[in-house]
């Protein structure tokens, strides 16, 4: 299913195709509008068997349970899980910091693919998807729509976000948890450059809300490595100060401080059952993808 | 620090070298846009201490590893005394050797102090390699050239002596040797020991020597190599008065000495003296409580027969062996016998009583009194002592008072009635001035010559003499008592041998009280007639070095003394020598015994306005006083260069890490996709 003729940069077809054949899944109960394939909070008329109520009055006499009622003498409603589908709400960092990238994409671009993908394989499968663009705030939202026609909107919202502008992610996704309605699998993709402290207290204002959060944590090869050589001049892509440094002398300090930084992550994406991914810019993001479905399927995260 | 190729410092603007490739480095920057601010932020944050000077440290090894490859090709001099702007070799080197007795101290090894510093010097020209040497000893005093800077070594000029150094004297002979040769480049070396007699800081020839040292046209340096450690319970021997007296047993000899302690503590020490008597020997033993002992009138029996002799005195040996011993002569006393040229009969009393009476029982005075116009009755082949009361002598008779002073006779001048235009050794009197009030001596000479204290340290009644007019003598003389207004009462004109001397009043009653007072006059004219006769007899007490060199000492024969002394030299060895039926006994100077060391100040002083450094010498080695230490300054740059790469070396190896930890990754996530296509 293709929702437009138009080629898109960060689709490609033979990955899509290749995906499809993974479900996606929530790891927690969704609320959704329609029948589909994930658990409900209610119960419905799927074929699998939930639990034994007592009858009361005003219950269709058609799902009582005869044979319980003739070994106990008493009337019993069997109920089974209701399917329903969900709401997947997209939200991508398009702040200036997720312009850069060291090798053939960057950032937004990288964070392009992934929620274009996931985007697709949701609708494809009945789910609702939306897109918030946040930045300095929510620069572009698009509520979840699970119509096909709905993907069109989609990726030229996508396709026309730009990087700029400094990170507010903290304010904007407590806004977000307030304002998606209840249950809904929310896939952020950022490079997370805030204080983990305050990002962890952002995960428990979404998990408070019921929503399942994953979380593409997107780093640039030199961001890692920081192996440079010559005297530098870095400039802020957020705004801020230029700063000048010899990149060998603070080369160990630097490390020191991003493996601070990635422990306080994993500490808070662990307290909070964050489906947390980190992804180089060199991976391969179907394999980044695949990952994130399987691990999905297993029911649980694979941070 | 000095340079043996001292163009290779011409490179050392290189050292900057690692600065400027820093400062191009920094140049050379790159500008990126750049997302994750906050970890650059942090890491500057933590940038405390040590990881901010570390690239300045990083600078400063690559810099000093630079300087230290190019001193170390500049072939680099220790010593710390040379200092920096000597780098080229001299033209000519002027090397002053100090020969004094206090020289030959020997602490520790086996090298004297002065064999120590000849060597020490030695191997340092040799290692500056000077080509032209001049040799001041202390002994004669007078530029020698040598062939080979090894001469030093080998010149038996360069042993030890007994003689006293005069450096005032050694460094005027320098000085001259400079004005009067084309020398170019100078240096001088000094090898010495500081004492403070041998340097004579007080000697007006300094401030000569300097100023001539100062107009030196050429580059001029004195480099002094001092030996200042002392002699440790060094003890110094010295006989202060030998007479032959007639005991109840028969000749004896009655020998006074004075013995003198360096020592750091007090503790009494025993000490054996022994005594040599034309080859009989005998022994005593003495403690010494203090620093200073004194031994008076020992006796030691003689053969009856025997009425001149020598003998010496030994203790036993210790660090410093050249005042181990003492050298005397004696002789049966002779009559003291004094001319008195006097043309005033007052006068004549008093005079003639002063020099009649004899000072003890042993000894025979008498006196002669002429009128001047007598003068040539008088028998001046005996008389050791002439007092002039009269005009100064004029003609023959000056002749015959020179001649007396060449022997060594004293002649003391009294002022005439009227006082004439003549002089006598460049000296005349002046007018006669009476003041309102008897002049009276404000000071005088207390340690030497005609007033000196006594033996037992009591001072003459200087101070109550009274001159009621006095008559100053015009000349350079040295004053030994002073009148209020600076007019000399007693003064002494300097002569080689004997001793002439100008008293400014008379002993007449109405010039002054010396003869109511009597005592200073009596002694001054004792202690002139014993100079005299001593130095007019057939033996004679020499210090070494000092004043006129008998003229028959270089022909005598050695009696006692130091082997090594060649026959040219008796005047400067200490020894008995004999010639004919005189007989002299050499001996070091008194106040070579005193350990007073010049500072590095006073030093300084001496040659202010002059480029000089000291540097301290090794008695006990005989290696140079400059090491070549460029292999110190190779270590240097090996330990900098260690040091930079220590300092380059990352901190964490966190980059690799890091890349273990994606690839981890990645190999998880190709387990999960095997084993979900197996699934499928």
């Amino acid at each position: 299913m293709i929702a437009s003729q138009k080629p898109r940069r960060f689709l490609d077809t033979r990955v899509l195709s290749r995906l499809a054949s993974i479900p996606l899944f929530s790891r927690r109960p969704m609320q959704g509008n329609v029948s589909g394939k994930h658990m409900s909070p209610h119960r419905g008329s799927s074929v699998e068997f939930a639990e034994y109520r007592k009858y009361v009055p005003g219950d269709d006499p058609r799902r009582m349970d005869w044979r319980a009622f003739g070994r106990t003498e008493k009337y019993f409603v069997k109920e089974f899980e209701a399917d329903t589908n969900l709401r997947c709400c997209l939200v991508v960092d398009t702040s200036g910091s997720m312009d850069f990238g060291s090798g053939e994409t960057t950032k937004l671009e990288y964070a392009r693919k992934l929620a274009g993908t996931i985007g697709y394989l949701a609708v494809a499968q009945g789910d609702a998807v939306g897109l918030s663009c946040v930045a300095e705030g929510v620069v572009r939202s698009l509520p979840p729509r699970r119509n096909p026609s709905h993907l069109r909107t989609l990726f030229d919202l996508l396709e026309g976000a730009q990087a700029t502008g400094p990170t507010q992610l903290i304010p904007t996704l407590h806004e977000l948890a307030e304002t998606i309605r209840q249950r809904a699998l929310i896939v952020l993709v950022s490079d997370l450059f805030v204080p983990p402290d305050e990002l962890h207290d952002c995960f428990q204002h979404l998990l408070f809300r019921k929503h399942d959060l994953a979380v593409f944590h997107l780093y640039d090869p030199l961001e890692l490595s920081f192996d440079l050589r010559r005297p530098t001049r870095f400039v802020d892509m957020e705004g801020g100060a230029s700063i000048f440094v010899e990149p060998t002398e603070i080369a160990d300090r630097y490390h020191r401080a991003l493996e601070e930084y990635r422990n306080k992550l994993r500490s808070a994406v662990l307290e909070a059952g964050v489906d947390y991914h980190e992804v180089s810019l060199e991976d391969d993001y179907e394999q980044v993808l695949t990952r994130f479905l399987v691990g999905r399927t297993r029911g649980k995260g694979a941070s | 620090m000095s340079f043996l190729q001292p163009l290779m410092l011409a490179a050392l603007p290189a050292i900057a070298l690692p600065i400027l490739i820093h400062l191009i480095n920094q140049r050379r920057y790159q500008t990126l846009p750049w997302g994750a601010m906050q970890f650059l932020l942090a890491a500057q944050r933590m940038s405390r201490g040590y990881t901010r000077i570390r690239q300045w440290l990083i600078l400063a090894c690559r810099t000093l590893a630079l300087a230290g490859l190019i001193v170390a090709a500049a072939r680099p001099l220790a010593g710390g005394f040379l200092g920096l702007a000597g780098g080229s070799r001299p033209d000519t080197t002027i090397v002053l050797i100090d020969r004094s007795p206090s020289m030959s101290q020997v602490n520790g090894g086996t090298l004297s102090k002065r064999e120590a510093g000849q060597r020490q010097v030695v191997e340092t020209l040799r290692k500056l390699g000077s080509e032209h040497w001049v040799l001041i000893e202390s002994n004669r005093s007078t530029p020698r050239e040598l062939n080979s800077i090894d001469e030093l070594l080998k010149l038996p000029e360069m042993g030890p002596s007994s003689a006293a150094a005069n450096f005032p004297r050694m460094l005027d002979a320098a000085a001259s040797y400079l004005e009067n040769n084309q020398t170019g480049r100078t240096e001088v070396w000094i090898c010495s020991d500081l004492r403070a007699n041998d340097w004579d800081a007080r000697n007006a020839q300094w401030k000569q020597c300097r100023d001539r040292f100062a107009a030196f046209p050429g580059s001029l340096r004195f480099h002094i190599c001092a030996f200042r450690d002392p002699a440790p319970e060094n003890l110094a021997v010295r006989v202060t008065e030998v007479e032959r007296v007639r005991g109840p047993d028969g000749a004896e000899l009655a020998v006074s000495l004075q013995i003198e302690r360096d020592a750091t503590s007090d503790q009494p020490l025993r000490l054996p003296l022994q005594f040599e008597i034309a080859g009989a020997r005998s022994q005593t033993e003495i403690e010494l409580a203090d620093r200073q002992f004194e031994l008076r009138g020992h006796r030691i029996p003689l053969d009856s027969t025997m009425e001149r002799g020598w003998g010496r005195v030994s203790i036993p040996a210790d660090a410093n062996a050249a005042d181990n011993e003492f050298f005397f002569a004696f002789d049966q006393p002779r009559t003291r016998r004094a001319v008195l040229i006097l043309e005033d009969a007052e006068t004549s009393a008093a005079l003639r009583l002063a020099a009649q009476i004899p000072p003890s029982a042993t000894v025979e005075c008498e006196a002669e009194v002429w009128q001047p116009h007598q003068v040539e009755a008088a028998n001046w082949e005996e008389a050791a002592l002439v007092l002039w009361q009269a005009p100064l002598p004029e003609g023959r008779a000056a002749e015959l008072l020179k001649s007396l002073v060449e022997r060594g006779g004293q002649v003391l001048f009294f002022p005439p009635h009227v006082p004439a235009s003549t002089s006598f050794l460049d000296v005349a009197w002046g007018q006669w001035q009476e003041p309102d009030h008897p002049a009276v001596p404000t000071h005088w000479t207390l340690d030497q010559d005609l007033l000196a204290n006594s033996l037992g340290g009591t001072s003459l009644p200087v101070g109550e003499l009274q001159a009621l007019r006095y008559c100053p003598p015009q000349g350079e003389l040295t004053q030994l008592a002073t009148l209020d207004g600076g007019m000399p009462l007693v003064a002494r004109q300097a002569t080689p041998n004997g001793g002439v001397y100008f008293v400014s009043t008379g002993p007449a009653s109405t010039d002054s009280n010396l003869a109511a007072n009597g005592v200073v006059l009596y002694v001054a004219v004792q202690r002139a007639l014993a100079t005299g006769a001593a130095a007019l007899g057939k033996t004679r007490q020499i210090t070494a070095g000092m004043g006129q060199e008998p003229v028959e000492l270089a022909g005598a024969q050695q009696l006692a003394g130091s082997e090594d002394a060649v026959s040219a030299d008796y005047f400067f060895h200490a020894g008995v020598y004999q010639r004919d039926e005189r007989q002299w006994a050499v001996n070091c100077a008194e106040d070579e015994g005193q350990a007073d060391i010049l500072s590095d100040e006073e030093v300084h002083g001496l040659f202010e306005g002059l480029d000089v450094s000291i540097l301290a010498g090794e008695a006990s080695g005989g290696s140079s006083l400059v090491r070549e230490i460029w292999r110190a300054c190779m270590l240097g740059m090996i330990v900098a260069l260690l040091a930079e790469a220590v300092l380059c070396v990352p901190r964490a190896a966190k980059p690799q890490d890091e890349k273990n930890s994606v690839f981890r990754q990645r190999q998880e996530r190709q387990a999960v996709l095997r084993e979900m296509q197996t699934t499928a």
